[in-house]
């Protein structure tokens, strides 16, 4: 038991504390004593009575099945806890009662936080009452009302050397301290208060794990207040936390030995599953980027085994194999991620203490851990099918993934969200694309007029306004990318099916809503200067070049040289740059037997292949970069090769 | 216009009342504000501690833990400053944030159909341009949220699935429509193009409107209204004006016909979004079909305060029906025939004048209902503060008077009474008001019956009884009687003693809250839910009035005593069954008596218990009440002065009498006297003998403890009289105190050892145990 209280009356006998205004307490009646007295041993034991009562009532709570009845436990003790506080605040702070204090106020803050899954102002709030309450019986009250928080405790902690009987609660209030500021970042702040716990000089050590790690809470009293987590328990998930963090943040600047340290600290401490998944994870992603594949994947296995969320360390699977060259097991991964993030996440719902995950970073899609939602995993899948050559299987999951999105019945199924993926139109041609390479242009075709169809009423009114185009009497309205697009991939898939007439009129019509387009931009090309804009030129003329390519070689088909010459020529003009028209050029105009201009078409190819090719920073969307596959001469070097020597020997003669 | 109050249908059927139990929670959350139910999934909006979130659950089930998978997505919306309590200012009412889900217009699945104007279907057009190529190429239906702080953004419902792990980006999810910088309180949809309109009525069903106009309005009457247009290029661009309506806007509904109605404390209005559209502006080149009016016109249809509005249907000859709900609580049906909607303040004629008369008195109307609307509130807070005046003269008159006869009183009496085939003890409380002041509305009589379990610890209140009875009116001079059982209960027993505790309470509630609820709420009924608050429940004055202990000798009834008419009609107890008595009376004559009572009373001796009174000090006590009878007879009164049977027993001189404890077992009551001998050295000492019997232990230690009650309070009077005792002997004394002191002694051994032995041994102990009591119940001490 706490010992007499005469020794503090001296102090106590002060006036109200300040700021206390108490008519805002509904403490229960025991509140009403003079203000004047101190509490006697009755009210301490009561109030104790009660700490322990709400806290027993918590744990009552977390083992409480039913969501509904742990809600209004937990909801209650919180209630009861805040009055208690406010009650014990209401008399003037005295040593032997502030320990309680000290001890209910962490109490609530721990149920509070981890109630509402993080901290927030008032947390800090309530802390810095907590300090202010200690400086009180110090009388030190003057100019602590403008300190902040680091200067609270530092006056508190040199005052508390002085008051032992303190001391365990004092640090179990900084242990909260600590995860508050690991939580909103403020490392500095931290680093500088685990020195004045440890009681070591200022810049004796600048490793924030060493301090938390060296730093050895006294232990509480056998007869203390009950608490839900003590500050052991805090500290050891402080260090999980930390070090997580520390290495997660040094894998994502890059800093990758230490990032690899970090982890290796992370694994070592008491870390719960859900977290062991990720650090595993993420030391397989730190050992792939440095190099050491088979130990990454060691580290993934074990992630696996873990077993409680399996999407993270499958996708970073799927990179090492891809990484790795090996195809197969690369879409394997992504298969059996699919199916993982199929599987709804059976979560326990959180335990009502400090847990490592709250003091986690929230989750940044841009992180390396972040594994998507199955909608996103399947794109990934059927992409990288495409882009490996295994059209047929690609097509097949472009068509499982429209239908599922589609479908009404699926609310789990959602799309690949816009910024980082496509967006749901590009994944229309992507899955058109997909089923052109597999040789399937009736279904390509179906799925573009799908696309049409939908998204009929946000096009500019084509019907109506396609006449006066024709007779030139109003410019045609600006028309999003995509719709040329499709038509590009409509006139392919004619193409495939050898209808030459359908197939040139898509071109055509390709053709023209991309020309048109560039007298609108370029009244306003001024204000469109971001990188989206420019990439969208970029496309815009990309798409030009195909489309006059891909009708010019329809010409060549129906054996209408003239035209194709015009149409290379013009693409050639669009896009100086591309090979592949100043080939089909090339070839062109040696059919017709205009040597002279081939030689010095070829003249200028010899020149551009030599310059420095410029590094695309960023990449074309994917249906594009398969149709370009699709225009690509396939024996470009051979032929030109025999063009090189047959056209230049006559020269050499 | 005319106006039908729902009163008329007041006799109707009753509506049956459907219990709603905890076990039906879906989703615990207290900070849930708002949510819609979208073909099986719950979309939520929960008010975080920094931002909004947008919650989305599969198919929830009731008792279900959320937690197991049921969540399907989750966003956050915005940042949000919640409402600052500045400390001088009244805090800022507290709005909520609107849901409303649109329902894309091709959705080859009818989605299921909502409640009220939670959801609408859009125009492709319209909804494309809003909601982007993304929200029409997956059908999706979305969620538009109108924020207190005026944002209004909206969500793609399908595209909102997210993993637990990480709640979905703002950015790629939420998309801010508009902020209209209030309070948003209402988003609706309406179809401006009429000329469609008409020819959509009668190919589609009439339900599947699809509107072409999002409008949206804040607390302060700022209107949005944004419609899907080309520009002259052909472009879709979206047409969007703000529009000032008068405010604070409470509630809004969109009606056919382009009409939105919106209530204001002072007013319900009309706006027609349609007119002024494309007949007047035909000449305008590039307005479209239907482009938006640049300036709205609010007419007024005269009734004010309306909380909720609902558009019900358009009548047959081209009037619309609404249906409202005023802050009175009066449910209102509408109907609006077209030439009062399309009656514009600007144009007065002849043929309209009359209509016009009629609106001013329809004005006047509701300016009269709510002058007696605070008229009332005024005589309100006058009762009660008339109440209060009372209520604190009546505890004034009450705590002033500590000593003689109080101004209000009640007075506890027992009897026996028959009721439904059993025996019951029933307590009768008579409260008398003998002040000059009146009890009225608001004081309620508490009694609190205690069993003897908890009589001893009133603290623990968790086994006792409370009834709380209204006190409706009691004049001065008037009482009122209430009856209550006391037992025995469903098992039989009657836990003897019983105390019975009245006392007056006044709820402040019930007086006050009423008179406390804002009578201003027509000018911000936002104000209303605070109210509430100001008083905490059950909050009030309690006055104590008087206790009363029921014990064994009030208990007792005496069957063998005549007149046999006022005795219990059955001999054999309380809970005697119609087929015991029936083979009771059967019985031969002469025959042993069977059943465990008479096997008991063969062979178990009776327990027996005494006490010595000196009867000096009974004499003292008694005072004149024994003249005329022996000193015996006038103590066995004494002791039954409480019970009904008092009257048999002065009229026959009894000195010693059988009765029957509540439970059936016999009880005798046998007083003499006799002369003490070896205690006063002065002589022998004459005292009064009072001893117990009954076959059962129990009821003799009732019994036994009920005359020591009476013993206590009668020697603690006498003591505060000064009669001095006689000489003493005092050896003799500390003889017998030794005695039982080691009798006491024994006892706390023996209890000690029956907690640790086993069973065998324990039963030997028992034994024991009992024979000390039995010792200890016949003291040879005296009472002087």
């Amino acid at each position: 038991m706490h010992g007499p209280l005469s020794d503090s009356v001296g102090a106590s006998a002060a006036p109200l504390p300040p700021s206390e205004d108490p008519c805002r307490c509904p403490g229960p009646a025991s509140a009403t004593m003079s203000r004047q007295t101190l509490p006697d041993s009755g009210c301490l034991d009561l109030w104790r009575e009660q700490n322990d009562r709400f806290v027993r009532q918590a744990k009552m709570a977390q083992d409480s099945g039913l969501s509904l009845r742990r809600q209004q436990l937990a909801q209650d003790a919180l209630e009861g806890l805040k009055g208690l506080i406010c009650t014990l605040q209401g008399i003037p702070a005295a040593v032997p009662v502030l320990s309680l204090e000290l001890t209910v106020i962490c109490n609530f803050i721990i149920l509070k936080a981890s109630l509402a899954q993080g901290f927030t102002e008032d947390q800090a709030q309530d802390i810095q009452r907590g300090l202010e309450r200690v400086l009180e019986t110090q009388e030190q009250l003057g100019p602590t009302l403008q300190w902040g928080l680091r200067e609270l405790w530092d006056s508190v902690l040199r005052a508390s050397s002085c008051l032992p009987e303190l001391l365990p609660a004092v640090h179990h209030l900084a242990s909260l301290q600590a995860a508050l500021w690991l939580s909103t970042d403020h490392l500095g702040d931290l680093a500088l208060l685990l020195q004045a716990l440890n009681g070591s000089q200022t810049g004796a050590s600048e490793d924030l794990l060493l301090l938390l790690k060296t730093w050895n809470p006294p232990s509480e009293e056998l007869d203390a207040p009950l608490i839900l987590q003590d500050a052991r328990g805090l500290k050891d998930v402080l260090v999980t936390a930390f070090a997580y963090r520390q290495g997660l943040q040094e894998l994502i600047t890059g800093n990758l030995p230490k990032a690899l340290r970090s982890l290796h600290e992370a694994t070592s401490t008491l870390c719960p599953r859900s977290v062991l998944v990720q650090v595993y994870t993420a030391l397989g992603t730190c050992l792939r980027k440095m190099g050491n594949p088979q130990r990454a994947l060691l580290y993934l296995l074990a992630a696996l085994k873990v077993g409680s969320a399996c999407g993270p360390p499958l996708l970073e699977a799927s990179r090492l194999y891809q990484q790795l060259g090996d195809t197969a097991a690369e879409l394997e991964s992504l298969e059996l991620l699919v199916e993982a993030l199929g599987v709804p996440l059976n979560s326990k719902a959180p335990q009502l203490l400090i847990e490592v995950e709250l003091l986690l970073p929230p989750p940044d899609p841009d992180s390396p851990l972040h594994c998507g939602t199955q909608g996103q995993a399947k794109h990934l899948l059927a992409s990288r099918c495409l882009q490996t050559g295994r059209a047929e299987d690609a097509a097949e999951h472009y068509l499982d993934l429209l239908a599922l999105l589609l479908d009404d019945s699926e609310p789990r199924f959602s799309p690949p969200p816009c910024p980082p993926g496509p967006c749901m139109p590009e994944l229309f041609l992507e899955a058109a694309a997909a089923l052109i390479q597999a040789g399937r242009a009736q279904d390509a075709l179906t799925i573009c007029e799908e696309l049409l169809g939908r998204t009929s009423s946000l096009l500019p009114k084509m019907s109506q306004l396609w006449e006066d185009a024709r007779k030139g009497t109003k410019e045609l309205p600006q028309c999003p990318l995509w719709v040329s697009a499709t038509h590009l991939l409509q006139g392919q898939a004619w193409v495939q099916l050898r209808a030459q007439k359908e197939a040139v009129s898509e071109f055509s019509r390709c053709l023209e809503l991309l020309f048109r387009v560039t007298l609108e931009d370029k009244e306003q090309g001024a204000s469109s200067s971001c990188e989206h804009g420019c990439k969208s030129d970029v496309v815009r003329q990309q798409l030009r070049s195909a489309a006059l390519i891909s009708r010019g070689l329809e010409w060549v088909a129906s054996g209408q040289d003239t035209k194709a010459l015009q149409d290379f020529l013009l693409s050639v003009q669009v896009c100086p740059g591309n090979q592949d028209a100043s080939f089909h050029l090339l070839q062109t105009l040696r059919r017709l037997d205009r040597k002279d201009e081939a030689t010095a078409l070829w003249w200028k190819m010899e020149a551009q292949t030599k310059l420095p090719q410029e590094a695309a920073t960023w990449s074309l969307p994917l249906y594009l970069e398969t149709y370009l596959n699709w225009i690509h001469p396939s024996e470009r070097e051979t032929l030109l090769e025999e063009f090189q020597t047959s056209l230049l020997e006559p020269c050499d003669l | 216009m005319t106006q039908d109050d729902g009163d008329s249908e007041d006799g109707e059927l009753p509506f049956p009342v459907i219990p709603v139990d905890p076990g039906t929670c879906v989703l615990p959350n207290a900070a849930l504000c708002t949510f819609t139910v979208l073909d099986g999934v719950l979309v939520t909006l929960v008010e975080g501690p920094a931002q909004w979130k947008m919650q989305l659950f599969e198919r929830p089930c009731p008792g279900q833990d959320p937690w197991l998978g049921g969540q399907i997505g989750e966003v956050e919306l915005s940042t949000y400053t919640p409402p600052a309590g500045v400390p001088g200012k009244p805090a800022a009412p507290h709005f909520l944030p609107v849901l409303c889900c649109v329902s894309p217009p091709c959705s080859r699945v009818p989605h299921g159909h909502l409640w009220g104007s939670g959801s609408f279907t859009l125009e492709e057009t319209l909804f494309g341009l809003l909601f982007g190529a993304d929200a029409t190429l997956l059908e999706s239906p979305v969620i538009l949220c109108g924020l207190p702080d005026g944002q209004l953004c909206c969500v793609i419902l399908k595209a909102l699935v997210t993993s637990r792990l990480s709640p979905g980006d703002p950015k790629a999810f939420v998309k801010i429509l508009h902020h209209l910088e209030e309070p948003v309180i209402f988003i609706g949809a309406l179809r401006t193009d009429l000329r469609a309109e008409e020819a959509a009525e009668e190919t589609l069903s009439g339900e599947d409107v699809r509107s072409d106009c999002l409008v949206a309005l804040g607390h302060h009457g700022r209107t949005l209204a944004i419609k899907a247009s080309w520009d002259q290029s052909g472009k879709l661009v979206p047409e969007l004006r703000e529009y000032c309506l008068p405010g604070p806007v409470l509630c809004a509904a969109c009606g056919g016909g382009g009409r939105i109605y919106h209530s204001t404390p002072s007013d319900l209005c009309v706006v027609d979004l349609a007119r002024g559209g494309a007949p007047l502006d035909a000449e305008q080149p590039n307005g479209g079909p239907g482009g938006l009016p640049p300036l709205l016109c609010p007419a007024n249809l005269n009734i004010c305060s309306v909380l909720t509005l609902s558009v019900l249907s358009r009548a047959p000859e081209g009037g619309t029906e609404l249906l409202a709900l005023s802050t009175k609580g009066r449910l209102m049906t509408c109907s609006l025939h077209p030439h009062t909607e399309m009656s514009s303040p600007a144009q007065m004629t002849m043929a309209n004048a009359g209509e016009k008369i009629k609106e001013l008195l329809s004005g006047i109307g509701n300016i009269s209902e709510r002058v007696s609307f605070l008229k009332k509130a005024v005589d309100q807070r006058n009762k009660a503060l008339t109440s209060l005046n009372e209520a604190m003269n009546v505890s004034c008159a009450l705590l002033s008077s500590r000593e003689g006869p109080r101004p209000i009183s009640c007075t506890i009496t027992t009897a026996w009474s028959h009721l439904q085939m059993q025996d019951v003890l029933t307590a009768t409380c008579l409260l008398e008001n003998s002040s000059d002041f009146s009890l009225d509305q608001g004081w309620t009589l508490c009694i609190q019956v205690f069993s003897s379990s908890s009589a001893l610890d009133l603290d623990s209140a968790c086994s006792a009884i409370t009834y709380t009875i209204p006190v409706d009116r009691l004049s001065p001079g008037a009482r009122r009687e209430v009856t209550l059982p006391l037992g025995p209960g469903e098992n039989g027993m009657l836990d003897l003693p019983v105390t019975v505790s009245c006392m007056l309470f006044y709820s402040l509630r019930e007086v006050v809250g009423g008179a406390l609820a804002p009578s201003d709420s027509l000018e911000d009924p936002f104000l209303d839910e605070f109210s509430p608050d100001v008083l905490p429940e059950q909050e009030g004055v309690c006055l104590p009035l008087s206790k009363h202990t029921v014990d064994m000798l009030q208990c007792l009834r005496f069957p063998g005593l005549a007149p046999p008419h006022m005795q219990a009609p059955s001999p054999l107890g309380p809970t005697s069954d119609p087929v015991d008595t029936f083979l009771e009376t059967c019985r031969e004559p002469g025959s042993q008596p069977v059943g465990p009572a008479s096997l008991r009373a063969e062979y178990l001796p009776p327990s027996v218990a005494s006490i010595k009174v000196s009867a000096e000090l009974l004499r003292a006590t008694l005072e004149d009440g024994h003249l005329g009878t022996s000193l015996c007879c006038a103590t066995l009164q004494w002791l039954l002065a409480e019970n009904a049977a008092v009257d048999v027993v002065r009229a026959q001189a009894l000195s010693s009498i059988q009765g029957v404890a509540p439970d059936g077992a016999d009880i005798r009551l046998i007083i003499r006297e006799v002369a003490m001998t070896d205690l006063c050295p002065a002589g022998p000492i004459q005292t009064v003998e009072i001893q117990v019997e009954s076959s059962s232990l129990a009821d003799m230690c009732r019994a036994h403890h009920a005359i020591i009650r009476r013993m206590q309070t009668m020697v603690t009077e006498q003591a505060a009289q000064g009669s001095s005792p006689p000489d003493l002997r005092v050896q003799y004394l500390r003889q017998i105190h030794a005695n039982h002191e080691t009798l006491l002694r024994e006892v706390q051994t023996l209890r000690d050892r029956l907690c640790t032995e086993d069973e065998a041994s324990s039963c030997a102990t028992a034994q024991r145990l009992l024979q000390v009591y039995k010792q200890l119940r016949n003291p040879s001490l005296v009472l002087l």
